[in-house]
């Protein structure tokens, strides 16, 4: 193909052309691409290397078990001074996690630091399934039935990762 | 700005609160509907037994032409969000209700609207999504296949409609779910649209929409297969560019793009290999542009086709004297067109662009405002239509004039004047615009005539003034860029946090190291134990 006679001219200019994209973002890309953490994939988008397609699964002996869970996760400009945005786009049914998907993690907000990463980041979100916490709720009519009636919420939490979070 | 609210969402009370939440990831519209969750606003309580009889049909085609009403005059930050678009959201958080809202959206919204295809993917956008079951049923319920297709002078409202839908799911839902909306019947539907006697409007959907589609790996090799097989339409649909016709144009833009960026042909060469950029000084600056902004290979012509808020500025800076540039629509809905310095930020996801802050100042004919600070004020008689040639006329203050001004023309006619103060200790203009999805347009920064020069004013135009560095004349696909990216080393005695400079910094009392200074000042505690830091020492290499 043509194209590859211009792909060297293109490896040439890339640190030019691609200014606007800290050095840090590169390497902890490479890094989940060469080393995948198990039972998450974090795929940046074709187009922007600030936005990552990302699919946890849940925990095993947690009532997201056997659900894939689509996140999406977002770089902001003063990334790594200031946190990711990560929000879950399949729905759970979990009370630190509201119904537009957006999560309640210190580590996202207050308790961020520069030398958390993506990886993480995402390992955290996964621990948080296994440990939900009625207590900081951010879906409060989750939170509620978690605490009244944990048996009842967990075969909600069940249920709703059979509806939407398995493929068949 | 872009339909998009975020800033009352810091006001309000709600879920959006809670420490610890995060959210606002994707486009900027879609915070519209989020702050209505948030908002304190009365949620009505919908019962499955008495929301059957709310939620008729004709109920919801009502709703959604409201909201279609709603959303023009949505334009200050302070404003409410339309009630309309707020009962929407609601039904659609069940299953049959989501469905519902799509098969009345695909019905009632006309093509002529300019914001059509946006409230479309701004509804969609912010639904909670639905699982693979409910878009499968969807999917069966359009039931589409060649059959679908409709050809010139049928009225192609449905049919563009659908192809809007399934390019916002192929998106939302990119990974298996995306794949199992792509069937047999949606890909010979979709790949049938590219044909010559196919309506042009349903053809561009048609092109994004797989454009969407194959964000999912899997979905691009079945399309580019598929594409083999039909003969190649991309091919015969690339010299359209060229086309009067303006919906025809953007199909040729569009496929072009997916040519260059999508699904590439053995042989081809790469659009930016081959187009004449001689006697082009000034250019749309690919590096000063947001992440989705799509723009040509001759540097001059932008499309937005993300759900986000798209922003743009030209290569040329200018510091005194009369400047003028045009800019021609392609497209008749959201822009932002006007001036900016190099401080104004494109904040894309959050719905801020050119006009949206205090270092920047644009004209929007669509919804006839005049943004600055993002701020609107209205502009009387000013509805543009596409086809139609905007033109940007600054005139920076001098010792003896010390009034820095801004004239916007439509079609020669003055619509707007406005004086400017930037807040700005820069000095340095430049021309800028920020787009809403779906949005195009073409600039002349003086490489041609100018349509509709200002009479009686003196300017010059960046072309005349203006010179490229061979490496800024070239606009590469940005696949290229990121895979050349991802082969880049990185040395291994990089400061922990930017990778970028070497760590020589030990932080104290707690004694951890690997940071660079740069990032060490930036900081108040250590990264890795939280500890205030106090001071730190620099290694001397």
């Amino acid at each position: 193909m043509s194209g590859y006679s211009a792909e060297v001219k293109v490896a040439e200019t890339i640190a030019y052309k691609m200014v606007s994209l800290p050095r840090r973002i590169i390497k902890e890309t490479q890094r989940l691409l060469q080393e995948p953490v198990p039972g998450i994939s974090a795929v940046p988008d074709d187009s922007n290397a600030r936005y990552f397609h990302v699919i946890v699964t849940g925990p095993d002996d947690s009532p997201f078990e056997g659900g894939l869970f689509r996140l999406e996760l977002f770089l902001p400009e003063d990334y790594p001074m200031s946190a990711p945005k990560v929000r879950f786009v399949t729905k759970i049914y979990h009370p630190n996690i509201d119904r537009l998907g957006r999560i309640c993690l210190d580590i996202l907000k207050d308790k961020w630091s520069p030398a958390l990463q993506i990886r993480t980041v995402l390992l955290s979100i996964q621990a948080l399934l296994s440990a939900p916490n009625p207590d900081d709720p951010l879906a409060n009519d989750v939170a509620e039935l978690w605490k009244v009636d944990e048996a009842e919420a967990i075969r909600n939490a069940k249920e709703w990762t059979r509806r939407y979070a398995m493929d068949n | 700005m872009g339909i998009c609210h975020c800033k009352c969402r810091e006001e309000r009370g709600g879920p959006g609160d809670c420490p610890g939440s995060t959210g606002e990831v994707s486009g900027g519209q879609d915070v519209v509907v989020r702050t209505m969750v948030s908002s304190p606003v009365q949620r009505p309580n919908w019962r499955r037994g008495e929301g059957k009889k709310l939620n008729s049909p004709q109920v919801i085609e009502k709703l959604i032409l409201d909201s279609l009403k709603a959303i023009r005059s949505l334009v200050e930050n302070d404003q409410e969000p339309p009630e309309e678009l707020f009962k929407l959201h609601n039904i659609a958080d069940q299953d049959d209700g989501w469905i519902q809202i799509v098969n009345s959206m695909v019905q009632v919204v006309p093509v002529e609207e300019p914001l059509g295809p946006a409230v479309i993917t701004l509804l969609l956008d912010d639904c909670p999504l639905p699982n693979k079951e409910t878009v499968l049923r969807l999917a069966r319920h359009f039931d589409l296949s060649r059959k679908n297709r409709v050809l010139r002078g049928k009225d192609p409202r449905r049919q563009r409609n659908v192809c809007i839908v399934l390019g916002v799911l192929a998106e939302k839902l990119s990974g298996p779910s995306s794949v199992a909306i792509l069937t047999r019947g949606t890909l010979d539907f979709l790949i049938g649209n590219l044909e010559e006697d196919i309506d042009p409007i349903v053809t561009l959907f048609s092109l994004i929409a797989l454009e969407k589609f194959a964000q999912t790996s899997e979905n691009k090799i079945t399309i580019k297969q598929e594409l083999a097989k039909a003969g190649d339409p991309l091919l015969r649909l690339e010299p359209r560019i060229t086309s009067e016709d303006l919906i025809e144009a953007q199909v040729g833009f569009c496929a072009q793009w997916c040519l260059d960026n999508l699904f590439l042909i053995e042989g081809r060469k790469y659009s930016y290999e081959q187009v004449d950029i001689e006697g082009i000084n000034a250019m749309l600056n690919t590096r000063d542009v947001s992440e989705y902004l799509k723009i040509s290979p001759d540097g001059l012509e932008a499309r937005c086709d993300a759900y986000s808020f798209e922003s743009v500025r030209c290569t040329f800076p200018v510091v005194e004297g009369s400047w003028f540039y045009e800019a021609t629509l392609l497209s008749p809905g959201v822009m932002q067109i006007g001036w900016a310095t190099k401080h104004s930020k494109f904040l894309n996801h959050e719905g801020y662009g050119i006009g949206d802050d205090e270092h920047s100042l644009a004209y929007d004919g669509c919804r006839e405002l005049l943004w600055h600070n993002a701020k609107s004020t209205p502009v009387p008689d000013s509805q543009w239509s596409d086809g139609d040639t905007v033109g940007c006329l600054l005139q920076i203050a001098t010792p003896s004039v010390p009034i820095t001004k801004v004239t916007f023309y439509l079609n020669g006619r003055v619509v707007a004047s406005t004086q400017i103060n930037f807040k700005t200790t820069s000095n340095e203009f430049y021309a800028g615009a920020s787009f809403m999805s779906f949005q195009q347009c073409r600039f002349n920064f003086g490489s041609r005539s100018f349509l509709h020069p200002p009479k009686n004013t003196e300017f010059s135009c960046f072309n005349d003034h203006a010179s490229l560095a061979e490496i800024d004349r070239v606009v590469y696909p940005r696949h290229l860029l990121l895979e050349a990216l991802r082969n880049m080393s990185i040395k291994e005695d990089s400061c922990t946090i930017c990778f970028d400079q070497k760590a020589n910094v030990t932080l104290e009392p707690c004694g951890h190291n690997g940071f660079c200074k740069t990032c060490t000042l930036q900081l108040t505690e250590c990264p890795m134990c939280r500890a205030t830091i106090f001071r730190f020492t620099t290694e001397s290499t």
